[in-house]
């Protein structure tokens, strides 16, 4: 395979050194007749994929075995998409600038739904037909996995293989597969076949669905013998002992998230009514503070980085992270290292935690409340009181902080005006507590920040059968708060409303959605989660063309009986437990997390007996 | 606390990093070579580097230059080695030396830049015209830029509003090293630093607009040479400059 020249690109293009593929760490590995070639495919563009912590797992953890080649692709920007028309040069694979067209794997990770129409642009760039019942055994295999593959129904005919869950160990056992099959003599059909029995791997054109004449899901059935009418989700039981990388790959561009990142746990105690993650990522499995401290050692001194953030769904939840912090602080202030907390619940401690790793260095304060009203917190189960609220910002003004985001939805199950207002009311109280901080203690110029999202009913949460509200609602909550939140030290940001909307159709859908994806590739859709290139009106058209009504997933509630679009999908939680956890929503009553008072989710039957 | 004054070289793939990215660069080198740099004070200390002037990207070059703290004294080359261990391809530091902590910064000293233009043209040249075209250029007084300025109150007004600056005095020398057909490589030297600081590029375009060449600018690649503070007697750089003191 020939080294593609893309020198002359470069210089026409904006930030080439996106394209580069040297950076620190990366890895280059001569190509033999069995070397196994994956692309692994961010859609987004380069530094936003490059902030991506699963990525940077799966870089490694494939490279590590000798005759896997793994290689990094992103979405190239839109000047260099046309200059790579221009040029007659297809999407190729950054660390050796070969065409990804005869890669044996074509992996993408689906991190949102926006970036579906990415995706699909993706395979197009590579030259690869994008539909699964189009590609035989000269072309790639196609793999989706990431957090939206839960529900991946609207793009899973351009898949092969779809991985449900975790992936470290499943992506390696399909490899390993694939190998076997290679030796004997590869058949793509019977290949999948024998994929399809791994747990954890979701064969698409394997499942049968029937609709019922009102456009609803009738059944999802396997058409094949020996594969699971279930699929069950993977997940790494022994997270400590779990491949981790020592190093990363170091950018040369200032991408999102640019420091070593160190996961300190998987699954969340919390059980946010809303939340997808903190559902399909159960149970809590922790790593512990002396694996993280060898980690954050080796990556630290192999990458030069001068930050360590650790990840996690909800970072006070780590049960040891006082010590942890402490630390860390001790070890590496000498060395001008900075720690971040991001994800951290504001309590008194989290605090005087933060205020440790400030004398190191600064970051700003954010609270997400999500709801304005006691009730409507009570609804979502936020187990966050304006109490909390109160007292936290109380000290963290009388410490010299002045700098506050708080962060709310719209359109929660049940919200009235009395809890938009409650949303104000809470940015005023805020700004109350400021003025009543002596002079001599509080920060000069107070700045808060109130951002709202729009909520999405998410599959596998206890809100799966709500519908969203109507955009026009949504401009009319959204006005209310515009007008209400007048305050010369409060901003008042929202999102587009339609991008939500778009958004929910994907992450409610069905497989009928394929060919609305096609034609929006085909109509020049991409890049829909920016807004610069996000056209509501053509997606409109594009369903009115395709015939899909989005309302039938948007804004439809659906009972408890229905057959969803994901029903054939097991991520280890029981159906009972969310719609008693719906059920408890509509009445406000919370449900305690999980270190509190087990709830019976399920996970610990089907997948990890006891460790919760 | 000692001061030192580094030469390094950027080149193929690494000039399509920005000043910005090689500043971070360096910083994490420094970091992974375990040279004992010194950091600035406050909330984000950062390792203290001075640039003797931010290259574009796209252009190449022999001859930059950046003053390091560090505080513990090491041998010259030692440092040098260690710290090209962690560069990556493309990026080498060359020589340096110790300095005053008194001497004046990078930036106020540079005057001169020297380039080699490579040129491109769509249609076939001869050298004797270019020649005859070079001199008509360098033979004007005015060579006038127009320097856009960005507004930054955009509500006031739509109109752009630029200032015209006339570039000829920047211009110390141009001559043809080469042509090959429709190519032409060439040798500048600018004036360049804080005070006046003209770019090969606009040059380029210049001599295209005012000679009526058919160049092709997407075409023009250029690499520094070598910075200077003076050019005539002799021609100084930031090293020759400064007292040898001893290791
Ligand atoms: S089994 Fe119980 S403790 Fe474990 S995640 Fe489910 S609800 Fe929480």
């Amino acid at each position: 395979m020939n080294k593609i020249s893309i020198e002359n690109l470069l210089y026409n293009v904006e930030k080439p050194a996106r394209y580069l593929g040297n950076e620190l760490n990366s890895v280059h590995k001569e190509v033999h007749d069995k070397t196994i070639r994956y692309a692994f495919c961010f859609p987004d563009i380069y530094e936003i994929g490059m902030s991506h912590l699963g990525m940077k797992i799966m870089y490694y953890l494939l490279n590590n075995i000798d005759d896997i080649y793994c290689e990094r692709v992103f979405a190239p920007a839109v000047d260099m998409e046309e200059e790579m028309k221009k040029h007659g040069i297809p999407l190729f694979g950054l660390e050796s600038r070969q065409a990804i067209t005869d890669f044996d794997f074509i992996g993408f990770t689906l991190q949102y739904e926006l970036s579906y129409t990415n995706v699909i642009n993706m395979l197009k760039l590579a030259n690869v037909p994008i539909y699964s019942k189009d590609r035989n055994e000269e072309h790639p295999l196609v793999i989706f996995g990431g957090p939206c593959s839960y529900n991946s129904e609207p793009i899973a005919d351009f898949a092969d293989i779809i991985v449900l869950g975790e992936a470290e160990e499943v992506q390696i056992e399909i490899i390993n597969l694939y190998r076997e099959h290679i030796a004997k003599g590869y058949n793509k059909d019977l290949f999948l076949k024998s994929v399809a029995k791994i747990e954890g791997v979701y064969v698409p054109s394997f499942y049968e669905v029937k609709y019922n004449k009102d456009g609803t899901i009738n059944s999802i059935t396997p058409k094949i013998d020996d594969i699971p009418a279930k699929i069950k989700k993977r997940i790494i039981e022994d997270l400590d002992n779990a491949f981790y990388p020592e190093k990363v790959i170091v950018p040369y561009l200032d991408i999102v998230h640019d420091r070593v990142v160190l996961e300190i746990f998987r699954g969340c105690i919390r059980g946010c009514r809303f939340c997808q993650a903190g559902i399909v990522y159960r149970p809590v499995r922790e790593k512990s503070p002396t694996r993280l401290s060898n980690l954050a050692q080796a990556l630290l001194s192999s990458t030069g980085y001068e930050e360590i953030s650790l990840s996690s769904l909800s970072t006070s939840d780590y049960s040891q992270l006082q010590e942890f912090v402490e630390k860390l602080i001790e070890k590496y202030s000498d060395d001008k290292i900075g720690i971040s907390l991001p994800s951290l619940r504001l309590d008194n401690f989290s605090l005087e935690l933060i205020k440790e790793i400030q004398k190191v260095r600064k970051t700003g304060l954010t609270f997400a409340p999500e709801a304005g009203s006691q009730r409507l917190r009570d609804v979502i189960n936020k187990g966050l009181t304006e109490e909390d609220l109160i007292n936290a910002t109380e000290k963290a003004f009388a410490s010299g902080w002045n700098n506050v985001k708080i962060y709310f939805m719209i359109g929660l199950p049940t919200e009235t005006t009395e809890d938009l207002l409650g949303i104000k009311d809470l940015a005023f109280k805020v700004a109350d507590i400021y003025y009543k901080t002596p002079k001599d203690q509080r920060g000069k110029g107070l700045n808060i920040t109130v951002s709202t999202s729009t909520f999405i009913p998410k599959p596998f949460t206890p809100f799966q059968w709500e519908p969203q509200i109507k955009l026009e609602e949504i401009y009319k909550r959204q006005n209310l708060l515009k007008e209400e939140i007048k305050h010369r030290n409060i901003t008042y940001n929202y999102h587009d409303a339609k991008t939500s909307y778009i958004e929910a159709v994907f992450a409610r859908g069905d497989r009928k959605l394929s060919k609305a994806l096609e034609l929006a590739v085909d109509m020049g859709c991409k890049f829909d989660g920016w807004d610069e290139y996000f056209d509501f009106d053509r997606w409109m058209e594009i369903f009115e063309k395709t015939n899909i009504d989005p309302e039938f997933y948007v804004s439809r509630k659906r009972e408890y009986d229905e057959v969803l679009p994901w029903d054939h999908i097991d991520v280890g939680i029981n159906k009972e437990f969310l719609i008693r956890e719906n059920e408890k929503a509509k009445k406000a009553e919370i449900t305690p997390n999980c270190r509190a008072n087990c709830s019976a989710c399920g996970i610990n039957q089907s997948f990890v007996g006891g460790i919760c | 606390m000692y001061k030192l004054r580094l030469k390094f070289y950027k080149k193929d793939d690494m000039v399509f990093i920005s000043h910005l990215d090689l500043i971070r660069l360096f910083e994490r080198a420094f970091r992974r070579s375990g040279i004992p740099i010194s950091y600035t004070q406050g909330f984000n200390p950062r390792p203290i580097m001075a640039f003797a002037t931010a290259l574009g990207i796209g252009v190449s070059s022999d001859s930059e230059y950046m003053d390091i703290e560090i505080e513990d004294k090491m041998d010259v080359i030692d440092l040098i080695t260690k710290l090209n261990e962690v560069l990556p391809t493309g990026i080498k530091a060359l020589e340096g030396k110790y300095i005053d902590k008194k001497e004046k910064s990078l930036m106020s000293i540079i005057n001169f830049s020297s380039y080699t233009v490579d040129i491109t043209f769509n249609n076939e040249i001869t050298r004797d015209n270019l020649e005859n075209k070079l001199k008509e250029f360098l033979g004007l007084n005015e060579i006038i830029d127009k320097k856009y300025k960005k507004r930054r109150n955009k509500r006031k007004s739509n109109k752009d509003e630029f200032r015209e600056v006339n570039i000829r005095q920047n211009i110390k020398e141009i001559t043809i090293i080469n042509t090959d057909i429709n190519r032409a490589l060439l040798k500048m030297i600018l004036a360049a630093g804080s005070s006046a600081n003209l770019k090969p590029e606009i040059v380029i375009e210049k001599f295209k607009d005012y000679m009526k060449l058919d160049i092709d600018t997407t075409k023009t690649r250029v690499h520094r040479t070598g910075l200077f503070t003076t050019i005539t007697p002799e021609y100084l750089g930031p090293l020759d400059i400064v007292n040898t003191e001893d290791k």
